[in-house]
């Protein structure tokens, strides 16, 4: 086999973004690195992966059937990869393959078969697989058109989810609490899908939602890149949703439980790469389901990489090319193979980056539709040093948990504010905390778990004693090491500033605090990110800053 | 050390990174060691291998600071990360920082409205009439000496937010204080708005000498934000005279500014003449584009400027690049006579079109105007503009269904150019129907129109024939009157929701007309790798 043609992800839209250009552009250079001439089209030039240098031949075309035709005819490539240019390289790829187009020109799809792409994405295909393995799956029903949907209105248990099948980022679902609303929202997905396919499923709403990134060699062998977990319940886009890995709040029990399915499930369809599995846990019990798989590099794989050092899309592409888990390098180490499971020895938060700073009329509720654009991850050794982080990186008017909205609604609103998933949910939730309303009532109001409603308490704890010390000016606690504990919790100097109240303050108290902020001030050391929690030896110069004494940066510039 | 772009959103999208991604690697191979701080997960900046070394730290002045303070680098580089990391720059040089490349004085002379106002009156280059104004008073005094209509918006926010053109003293008042609360603290921008043809360019100086690698035409008209507007590379309706007068300019500001590296400028041309709309001290959102297809590689060479390398050293002349689709590698002269046919002829077009998200946003007016809300762009690429702009009009999601038909509702002042678009619909023998107004001005115009009733006249009405699947197409333009304004947002949300192509500008209309023969023969596109055209 000579030439492999990669086909990207095109423009960036909602549900689609930077994380292909990532993911195709290290598969371009793993490819390349075995031997392979790689040819790649995509319409977005903006990228990485359509320079010259990334692939041997780059066409930058329209992404449809007609132009992909023409690439391969021109091209006569050996081999194609579908599985990292996103949904859109996927449909495509499958449409290649049904139109007969594959077959003419002798092109061979690598990595996961399309039987198990489909299997994995018609979802009674999987149910029916899931059965058979079984693991556990809600009741849910598959509707093909508005007759079979008119039908079911009446037996479906309120609320339900909508899940059109074949969609970018769960275009055109929701949920509905009653008979109307399905009918809409079923209608209006039937459309949108490109197979004219919906599922109605029985809401987990609250439950928690969790995540394993797993992978898979055309030998069988499986692992577990990490998990992660989602600070908002279940019932908001995982895209949409602060995600912090690895899993907090999971007992060992229910970690390895969840662990095993994942596996058994990549397993049973056969997959020949990275694959996402996503699954609710009861909050209450050991129960959970499966609710779906992406077959292929997404969002997830890449910030499940960047979280834990391990290149979820090169490996894929090397395996999708026949190579094993147990031949593959881990470069990071360098020292290791691909087989070892990454440990994590910090914690990391992400936060998504909405668009509605620009469309101040938009809804900004979340639900199943994703509506973020982007989104920002912070890592640190506890989790809440790496939300304070996450939260001052989205660069919105916000830099720590105060927000002037919520501080000045009424109780009844705020509670609103807390039960309704939206982008701002996270101050509300901080704010309804502040009132001193407690962890269990904000609980019951949001569902989001406990240990990080506690985390967040903690957080609003060191604000609240900031904003007292800054009134008493100096003549309550002690000043210095109320101020040492707000660095080591993750209070940057600015925000320490802000809440005593001293930012633009000369007075004897205002200067002699901002004195000690600089005196307390600790310069972070760097940590290295080494996917091995420094079993062995690494000389990867991936950092994040935390307050400690160890300094991996240091030592790593020393040795070289 | 280079600052990254942060986060994807709406006006600094992947375009920044990029350019981060090619000025560490331009670092190194100039021989130093090349550090990263972003905190994107998404992004190819964020690879553990992308640098010598990656800081996965938020991009605030004290986190930065942080990091200085561990490496100690040489310099910073602000260019490339957007207004994330250009807005650092001041920061940086107050602690004490090295800012390599273009300094923050001169980006601040940039940014500053009546620093840069000065600076342009010295320099006798024209600029639309308006200044920085504080306060409600000062902002109708500004417009009582410009005249309406006036363009409102804040000063440092990205992608026009909070942008707004007004055409009466009854919206001055909500649009000011609007622009205000965007971001507060910092003055408000009122200027005249003047209606005519876009352009830009991406500049690389080295304070001496000034590469202009292409000129970008907007397709859209003044008024639609630059990263909403499809834009085409060489420019196919700028004269000679228009063009040299821009490389002229955006050669002279450079040299004023002292900029080491990158600069944006956009222009809006009336009557023949370029005023200059707005100045980036930075890389922006096409220089991945025009790196393409021009050949140059722009982040290297701004890089080896910031770095005290010469463009005369590397072998460019202060002009406009004659490479890329003119085929003449080496500064070029334009002859000030020239219309733009003579001078080009060019090897190819290229079109780059918007992309939008408006499918997962509901309730998000998806017209076009001067706040941005594209998230995402694509290239069309081909020997010819009408195939070009096929390309790149398919690629962004604009299709027309087999059947149907085009309807055509515009505003009064889009009324004579929707008669051209119409007829060429009709010679292609589409159907075309129209609402009330469109439809006498056709009728008139002896085109045939079938009429249909706008949804406040009755049913059916234009909702009922988009949700009945009739509609091929859309063609709205967005009017000035609030109660229609109200009715025309309705119809084009629908058409997002039932997947019909909405063109909201007139403009673009045109274009797709152009390309309309495409449309029906895809065989005329050319399908080649990209570098091929180029030859």
């Amino acid at each position: 086999m000579e030439t492999i043609l990669v086909i990207g992800s095109g423009p960036i839209v909602i549900g689609q973004a930077a994380e292909f250009d990532y993911a195709g552009t290290q598969a371009c250079k793993a490819l390349r690195e075995e031997g392979y001439r790689v040819a790649l089209i995509n319409s977005n030039p903006a990228t990485i992966m359509t320079d010259r240098e990334t692939a041997d031949v780059v066409y930058i075309e329209p992404l449809n059937v007609d132009f992909c035709e023409r690439v391969i005819a021109r091209e006569r490539p050996d081999g194609l990869l579908p599985t990292l240019g996103g949904q859109t390289g996927l449909n495509l790829a499958t449409q290649l393959a049904n139109g007969g187009v594959l077959d003419k020109y002798g092109v061979r799809l690598l990595g996961t078969p399309l039987s198990a792409i489909q299997q994995a994405e018609d979802r009674e295909q999987f149910r029916r697989l899931m059965r058979e393995i079984k693991e556990p799956v809600p009741e849910s029903w598959i509707i093909e058109s508005p007759d079979q949907l008119e039908a079911i209105l009446d037996t479906v248990p309120y609320p339900c989810i909508i899940r059109p099948a074949y969609t970018l980022g769960g275009t055109g679902g929701g949920i509905a609490e009653d008979r109307e609303t399905l009918w809409e929202t079923g209608l209006k997905g039937l459309q949108l899908s490109m197979r004219s396919q919906i599922m109605i499923e029985r809401s987990l709403l609250g439950w928690k939602e969790v995540e394993y990134e797993v992978m898979r060699d055309s030998k069988g062998n499986c692992i577990t890149i990490c998990n992660m977990e989602n600070f908002d319940p279940m019932g908001v886009h995982t895209g949409d949703s602060i995600v912090v890995a690895p899993s907090q709040t999971l007992s060992d029990i229910e970690y390895h439980m969840l662990r095993t399915a994942s596996l058994k499930i990549i397993r049973a369809l056969g997959i020949e790469g990275g694959c996402n599995v996503q699954l609710a846990v009861n909050p209450n019990g050991f129960d959970y389901y499966v609710i779906e798989v992406n077959p292929r590099v997404s969002r997830s794989s890449a910030l499940a990489s960047k979280a834990t050092g391990y290149p979820i899309a090169r490996v894929s592409a090397k395996i999708a090319v026949g190579r094993t888990l147990d031949e593959i390098e881990n470069q990071v180490t360098g020292t290791t193979k691909a087989c070892f499971e990454p440990a994590l020895d910090y914690c990391v938060v992400k936060i998504p980056r909405w668009p509605f700073d620009k469309f101040p009329n938009a809804d900004r509720s979340l639900f199943t539709q994703m509506k973020a654009t982007g989104e920002v991850m912070a890592i640190d050794r506890s989790f809440e040093a790496a939300l304070m982080k996450a939260v001052r990186g989205l660069e919105i008017r916000q830099k720590d948990l105060k927000h002037p909205k919520y501080e000045s609604m009424d109780d009844d609103g705020l509670r609103r504010a807390i039960a309704k998933p939206t982008d701002e949910r996270l101050w509300a939730v901080a704010e309804g905390l502040r009132r001193g309303w407690g962890v269990e009532e904000v609980n019951r109001l949001s569902k989001v778990d406990k240990w990080f409603l506690q985390k967040i308490s903690h957080l609003v704890g060191i604000e609240r004693r900031l904003v007292e010390a800054g009134k008493l000016r100096g003549e309550g606690e002690d000043l210095s090491s109320l101020i040492a504990e707000a660095f080591l919790i993750g209070y940057p100097s600015a925000s320490i500033r802000r809440l005593l109240g001293v930012e633009s303050d000369d007075s004897p108290f205002g200067q002699v605090a901002k004195a000690e902020i600089e005196r307390q001030k600790i310069m972070p050391v760097f940590k290295m990110v080494d996917t091995c929690a420094g079993e062995f030896e690494s000389q990867t110069p991936y950092f994040y800053g935390t307050f400690e004494t160890e300094d991996d940066a240091l030592e790593l510039r020393k040795a070289t | 050390m280079v600052l990254g772009s942060g986060p994807i959103r709406i006006g600094q999208g992947i375009e920044f990174d990029y350019s981060c991604v090619h000025g560490v690697w331009a670092l190194q191979e100039l021989g130093y060691r090349a550090v990263i701080v972003n905190n994107n997960p998404e992004t190819v900046s964020t690879d553990f291998d992308t640098g010598d070394g990656l800081y996965f730290e938020p991009l605030t002045l004290d986190d930065v600071l942080d990091i200085v303070a561990h490496e100690n680098p040489i310099g910073v580089v602000v260019q490339f990360g957007g207004q994330t990391a250009i807005n650092l720059a001041q920061g940086l040089a107050d602690a004490g920082v090295p800012v390599l490349g273009t300094s923050p004085e001169a980006i601040a002379r940039a940014e500053d409205r009546d620093l840069f106002d000065r600076m342009l009156v010295e320099l006798g280059i024209p600029k639309p009439a308006g200044r920085a104004v504080r306060s409600f008073a000062e902002a109708e005094t500004v417009t009582q000496e410009i005249g309406y209509p006036v363009l409102v918006r804040p000063s440092y926010v990205l992608g026009g937010r909070a942008m707004e053109i007004v055409y009466d003293h009854d919206r001055l008042e909500e649009f000011y204080s609007e622009a205000e609360d965007a971001n507060p603290g910092q003055p408000v921008l009122v200027d005249k708005y003047l209606l005519g043809q876009e352009a830009e360019v991406d500049v690389i100086s080295d304070g001496e000498t000034t590469l202009i690698p292409g000129i970008m035409e907007h397709i859209e008209r003044a008024g639609v934000h630059s990263g909403d507007s499809m834009a085409v590379y060489p420019p196919v309706s700028l004269s000679g005279a228009v063009q040299a007068e821009i490389v002229e300019a955006s050669c002279r500001i450079a040299r004023a500014l002292g900029v080491k590296g990158l600069m944006n400028i956009q222009f809006v041309v009336v009557d023949e003449r370029p005023y200059v709309l707005e100045v980036n001290p930075r890389a922006s959102r096409t220089v991945p584009y025009l790196s393409k297809i021009t050949d140059v590689p722009m982040v290297q060479l701004a890089v080896g400027a910031m770095m005290g390398r010469s463009l005369a050293d590397a072998g460019y002349e202060s002009g406009l690049w004659g490479g890329g689709a003119l085929g003449k590698p080496g500064t070029i002269a334009i002859e000030p006579g020239s219309g733009p046919v003579s001078l080009q002829a060019p090897r190819f077009y290229a079109v780059k079109a918007p992309v939008f998200s408006f499918q997962k946003l509901t309730k998000v007016e998806p017209s076009l105007g001067p706040e941005m809300k594209s998230t995402g762009e694509i290239l069309g690429i081909d020997r010819a503009y009408e195939t070009a702009l096929y390309k790149a009009l398919v690629a962004s999601g604009i299709s027309f269904k087999p059947s149907g038909f085009v309807v055509l509702t515009v505003n009064d002042r889009d009324k004579h150019a929707a008669v051209s678009i119409a007829k060429e619909l009709v010679a292609k023998g589409y159907l075309i129907a129209s609402t009330r107004g469109t439809h006498d001005t056709l009728e008139a115009a002896h085109i045939r129109s079938t009429r249909v009733l706008k949804i406040e006249e009755g049913s059916p009405n234009l909702l009922d024939l988009i949700i009945a699947g009739e509609v091929a197409l859309m063609i709205n333009t967005p009017g000035e009157e609030l109660r229609e304004e109200v009715e025309a947002a309705r119809i084009r949300r629908v058409c997002i929701e039932m997947e019909i192509a909405c063109v909201t500008s007139i403009d673009t209309a045109a274009a797709l007309a152009h390309a309309l023969d495409v449309f029906e023969h895809p065989e005329k596109a050319t399908c080649l790798p990209y570098h091929e055209y180029l030859r």
